[in-house]
């Protein structure tokens, strides 16, 4: 009854209905912000344990902190882009670990150095950290197929995985890492002052 | 509801069917008649034995139209036993005991809640202070249901008295003609003595009702006799065995139960039902006649069951969600659906308090609009039922509350059967939304052919991160049935998605894909990045609670 938008006679209900849904366009932003500036809060780790090994932590009102490579992470300065990423790191694969339940049974505890995967590229490779300390619930699987999703949507598709730390252990992390504004004059500073970062 | 007794043999005249009480110019005769029948030896007998009347009509399977006499009281018994004269210069007229089997119940006295011991004078008085209670508690109904529950003690008691008359009398030809019938219970009398006189204080009749009068007899002095444990065992052991069959032994209570009766028997503790009248050498059956009887404890209680109340919603608001939400002392949002419905329907039925059941339910920022969202209002412990007229004005007041975020249709009072009815079918269950999305590029009108092209498409969702914190990690495959771009006339990035999708199906993420998890997702189908700025739903397809379907 209501799929039919072009039936040419409209019950009062369905005209009704249409006044509600039609937005006023005067109020509408021209470039809105992203679900992920929506609804998550984004913290940096520049030079996370070595230089220019910069992650972000997008962290959700819920608790979860989704992790992966900044823009500025040095893997990305290499030519040819980010050939493979390989999450058979440490003392397990950590793509083979099954979280089920409500309570994440089988998830892993790892620390904030735990390394998640190794990146890389045609020249070198580089390890990838936790940054918080947590439970790994996910990791992003696609990136064994598509590594490139690394570079083209960083902070979106291209996320590496996803943890779950207490709450204790949230605010311990809290406290080294940096707020985007806080990230951007650092980088920013770096870059206008000389090319190398140290 | 025929008065049959005059044609029937006091005796043997026990049939199931309720009597009302008989005309005042019958009853006494009849009454008189019927304890002249009873065989003396054995009436006195068990008048000594400090058994009250009413028990003893029931060993003797007198009439059940007897019973709600008025002058039940052993003196009348005296008096009318062939060659009264004789008994009366024998025995002590205590009339002031507190009987041996049914230990108060049948003559309606208790202690009640405060421990004080209440006596009645009659069945009627009794049913005077239950049908006052429950006006205390402010109910207003059109039928109700007596519920009792006694302490498996009574069916002890009656054992042994049993056992005691069977010792004694078995070789009598009247009491071969009672044994081959079951005992009336002690629960049906006082049921049958109470039903009458409390439909008509109340004004209404009893039966199949949601109104429930529950009547708990407990008796807790059960332990204070002279026996000691080990021989209250024995005696319990060989009653376990004489059973008729039934398998009794489970219900039997041991030396440690019967200190501790509370929660007692339901409503046909087999113990009662079937005497052990085929009980083999119980050697000492006097054992617990020494004890002190003490009346038992009654707790009353009445309450209506719970009360369904339903419809549809709508929600016009993005920022009410459907249930209370609280978090941190703090309310999330400006109210809930939950607390406007259920806080204009409660106040009306004078409930104790209410329960919020809807079919689904959507965000706190997502409306509801179209037909509505089916949903129920279970109150507690309803004290009036509203009436058309009441249901219609608090549909009224609701959709006319001067915020206008929530309203109701098909406002209406439903049985139980409507959870089963609002359930079934809730995950099969289509469900259609429009959003308005916005995407990274231009709208071209090849976009609108290649979103109408897809039917029944399958998406594969990751549990969404926003409620992975209290989901399983799962992978879900859902549905979307068909998807329509509507164009917005000023501008070229914005546009209006109408899609009908499988119940259960997480709109938000199929289109901004949640990281990549959801997949396919709007943008991954137009090849560009796709925002979510607004969700409505504009239809749940399901047949229950619309204006004209409703049972």
């Amino acid at each position: 009854m209501k799929e039919e938008l072009e039936t040419p006679k409209l019950s009062e209900e369905e005209e009704e209905l249409k006044r509600l849904l039609v937005p006023d366009v005067a109020t509408l932003p021209l470039n809105p912000p992203s679900a992920v500036q929506s609804n998550f809060v984004t913290y940096f780790a520049p030079d996370f344990l070595k230089p220019g090994h910069d992650q972000y932590v997008h962290r959700h009102a819920n608790g979860l902190c989704v992790i992966g490579l900044a823009s500025t992470h040095v893997a990305f300065k290499d030519e040819g882009g980010i050939t493979s990423v390989d999450f058979n790191v440490g003392k397990s694969d950590r793509s083979g670990v099954k979280v089920t339940g409500k309570r994440k049974k089988n998830a892993q505890h790892f620390e904030s150095n735990t390394a998640l995967c190794k990146v890389s590229t045609s020249d070198a490779s580089y390890i990838v950290r936790c940054c918080v300390k947590g439970s790994l619930l996910e990791v992003n699987e696609r990136l064994i197929k598509q590594p490139e999703l690394l570079k083209s949507s960083a902070d979106r598709e291209g996320y590496v995985a996803i943890i779950m730390p207490r709450p204790a252990d949230w605010l311990k992390a809290k406290a080294s890492l940096l707020t985007s504004e806080e990230y951007k004059k650092l980088r920013v500073d770096c870059t206008t002052q000389d090319s190398s970062i140290s | 509801m025929a008065n049959t007794a005059a044609t029937t043999d006091p005796l043997n005249g026990h049939d199931k069917s309720v009597t009302d009480s008989l005309p005042a110019g019958n009853d006494l005769k009849l009454l008189i008649d019927a304890v002249r029948s009873l065989p003396h030896p054995a009436l006195k007998h068990l008048l000594s034995l400090k058994v009250c009347v009413r028990c003893i009509f029931r060993i003797f399977l007198v009439h059940e139209c007897l019973y709600s006499c008025a002058k039940l009281s052993p003196s009348l018994l005296y008096s009318n036993i062939e060659n009264g004269s004789e008994s009366e210069g024998e025995l002590n007229i205590n009339e002031d005991y507190v009987c041996r089997i049914c230990l108060g119940i049948l003559q309606f006295v208790y202690y009640d809640q405060q421990n004080v011991l209440v006596k009645s004078d009659s069945a009627r008085d009794f049913a005077l202070m239950i049908a006052d209670a429950v006006k205390k508690e402010g109910h207003l109904v059109d039928s109700f249901s007596l519920e009792v529950s006694l302490p498996p003690l009574i069916s002890e008691n009656e054992n042994l008295v049993w056992s005691i008359i069977k010792k004694k009398y078995h070789s009598e030809e009247w009491y071969q003609k009672i044994v081959k019938s079951e005992l009336i219970s002690t629960k049906d009398v006082f049921k049958l003595s109470l039903t009458s006189p409390l439909e008509s204080l109340m004004g209404v009749k009893s039966g199949l009702s949601s109104f429930r009068i529950r009547l708990t007899y407990t008796n807790l002095d059960a332990s204070k006799n002279g026996k000691s444990t080990a021989e209250k065992i024995q005696c319990n052991k060989r009653r376990k065995t004489g059973a008729d069959g039934v398998d009794s032994n489970s219900i039997v209570p041991t030396a440690d139960t019967e200190n501790s009766n509370v929660g007692a028997s339901e409503e046909h503790g087999s113990l009662e039902s079937f005497p052990a009248k085929g009980l083999e050498n119980h050697e000492n059956p006097d054992c617990h006649l020494e004890k002190v009887n003490q009346p038992c404890h009654l707790t009353f209680a009445c309450s209506r069951a719970p009360m369904y109340i339903g419809g549809r919603y709508l929600k016009y608001s993005r920022n009410v969600s459907q249930s209370r939400w609280i978090i941190d002392d703090e309310r999330m949002g400006e109210a809930s659906v939950e607390e406007i419905i259920g806080g204009n329907i409660l106040p009306t039925c004078l409930g104790d308090g209410y329960k919020f059941h809807a079919a689904g339910r959507e965000d706190i920022d997502v409306r509801m609009l179209g037909s509505g969202r089916p949903f129920l209002i279970e109150i507690q412990n309803a004290r009036l039922a509203p009436s058309d007229v009441s249901i219609c004005e608090i549909e009224s007041r609701i959709n006319c509350h001067e915020s206008r975020h929530v309203m109701v249709k098909n406002l209406k009072v439903l049985g139980s059967e409507a959870w089963n009815l609002m359930r079934e079918g809730e995950a099969e269950k289509q469900k259609q939304y429009v959003a308005l999305v916005w995407i990274s590029r231009v709208l071209k009108d090849d976009d609108l052919e290649t979103i109408s092209s897809f039917k029944d498409m399958k998406l594969l969702q990751k549990t969404p991160v926003r409620v992975l914190h209290r989901r399983s990690p799962l992978e879900r495959e859902k549905i979307i049935h068909w998807m329509k771009i509507e164009k917005i006339a000023a501008s070229s990035q914005y546009f209006l998605l109408h899609l009908c999708t499988q119940a259960g199906t997480y709109i938000k993420e199929f289109v901004h894909g949640d990281l990549g998890r959801t997949y396919p997702s709007i943008g991954s189908l137009l090849g560009c990045r796709a925002e979510i700025l607004q969700l409505d739903v504009t239809d749940v397809k399901m047949d229950c609670f619309l204006a004209e379907k409703i049972q």
